[in-house]
């Protein structure tokens, strides 16, 4: 085999060879190259047995923990971002900073909530709405307002009306009308079970301005089913229920 | 058992309704909501709305679910990123 002369140098004929450019700094010189050397490729990593079971059980916590949680995390994506495609690049980069940093996850406690908070994170970073918002915190007041608007609903019928018909629908649409920040308080205690301080962390609020929020949008939803029940053409005309 | 129940009036039962209805109060509390529910049927029925209101909410939550492109997507981020599922 004629091996052709070049810039490398010679060559030791010793059958199959591993070529290595000039470039590399493992190239020790023309001719210099030692028999049964091992050369190390530049950058890959240097596996030993403890490093290749660190990343295993790392991979297999992650799994088992954090991998689950993909639907709720979509479905809490869906509801910031009202768009299945955005939600899917929310839920995306939700995964991959919570993989990046799962070193950083307490094993045992509640991977769902660390989740949310980082999906919240991403979807803000995305909005770039990172803004601080002075809220009033009137949860008191919403709750009163429901109460007296319901009872408003008993006077006229539609109460009643709606006790014969599933909610769920009309609930769906009135839930995708809200607007933020009241959507997501809704979504996280309502809808994926949160109590009032999980969705504090999960937001970044404290816990009165979770409350206020969520108690003005079931008030929103309320008032929302009340026009849908007329607006359907439920509303009997009775006797009773005098809108005096 | 809180030893130290106040019977309460309607605002107050109002103001405290949903937080009754999503258990976010203390012992004491809930107890005084509750005891007011058991004598008001006025309250009574406000409470009976609410909860068939969430009742209803919660099954929003079946009623989405996450398109199967989503989770392979995903799962091909994170193995670019070096996660293995095995």
């Amino acid at each position: 085999m004629n091996i052709p002369r070049n810039s490398i140098g010679t060559w030791n004929r010793r059958g199959p060879a591993v070529l290595l450019s000039a470039a590399s700094p493992y190239h020790t010189g023309p001719g210099h190259r030692m028999r049964g050397t091992v050369y190390p490729i530049p950058g890959l990593m240097k596996q030993t047995a403890d490093g290749r079971d660190d990343e295993r059980a790392k991979d297999e916590s992650f799994a088992r923990d954090a991998i689950p949680w993909m639907d709720d995390v979509y479905r809490f994506a869906l509801s910031l971002t009202r768009d299945p495609s955005d939600a899917q690049d929310i839920v995306q980069e939700t995964y991959l900073r919570a993989y990046r940093s799962w070193h950083t996850f307490d094993p045992g406690s509640d991977c769902r909530r660390w989740l949310f908070t980082i999906c919240r994170n991403a979807f803000l970073r995305s909005r770039q709405q990172n803004r601080l918002e002075v809220e009033v915190d009137d949860g008191d007041a919403e709750a009163i307002a429901a109460a007296r608007e319901h009872r408003a609903m008993i006077e006229d019928g539609t109460d009643r009306l709606l006790a014969s018909v599933d909610l769920g629908p009309a609930l769906d649409s009135a839930l995708a009308g809200l607007d933020e920040p009241f959507r997501s308080a809704v979504q996280l205690v309502d809808v994926e079970d949160q109590s009032y301080e999980a969705a504090a962390e999960i937001l970044g609020v404290p816990i009165g301005t979770v409350r206020s929020r969520l108690f003005r949008a079931r008030r929103q939803m309320q008032q929302r089913l009340r026009v849908h029940a007329m607006d359907a053409g439920l509303r009997s005309v009775s006797g009773e229920g005098e809108n005096a | 058992m809180p030893d130290n129940i106040r019977a309460i009036d309607c605002q107050n039962a109002v103001r405290q309704l949903w937080d009754y209805l999503d258990a976010e109060l203390d012992d004491q509390r809930m107890t005084e909501v509750k005891q007011h529910l058991d004598t008001c049927r006025h309250c009574l029925e406000h409470a009976e709305f609410g909860q068939r209101f969430i009742q209803a909410l919660k099954r929003v939550r079946d009623r989405h679910v996450m398109p199967s492109a989503v989770r392979s997507q995903v799962i091909a981020v994170l193995s670019a990123a070096g996660f293995s599922a095995e």
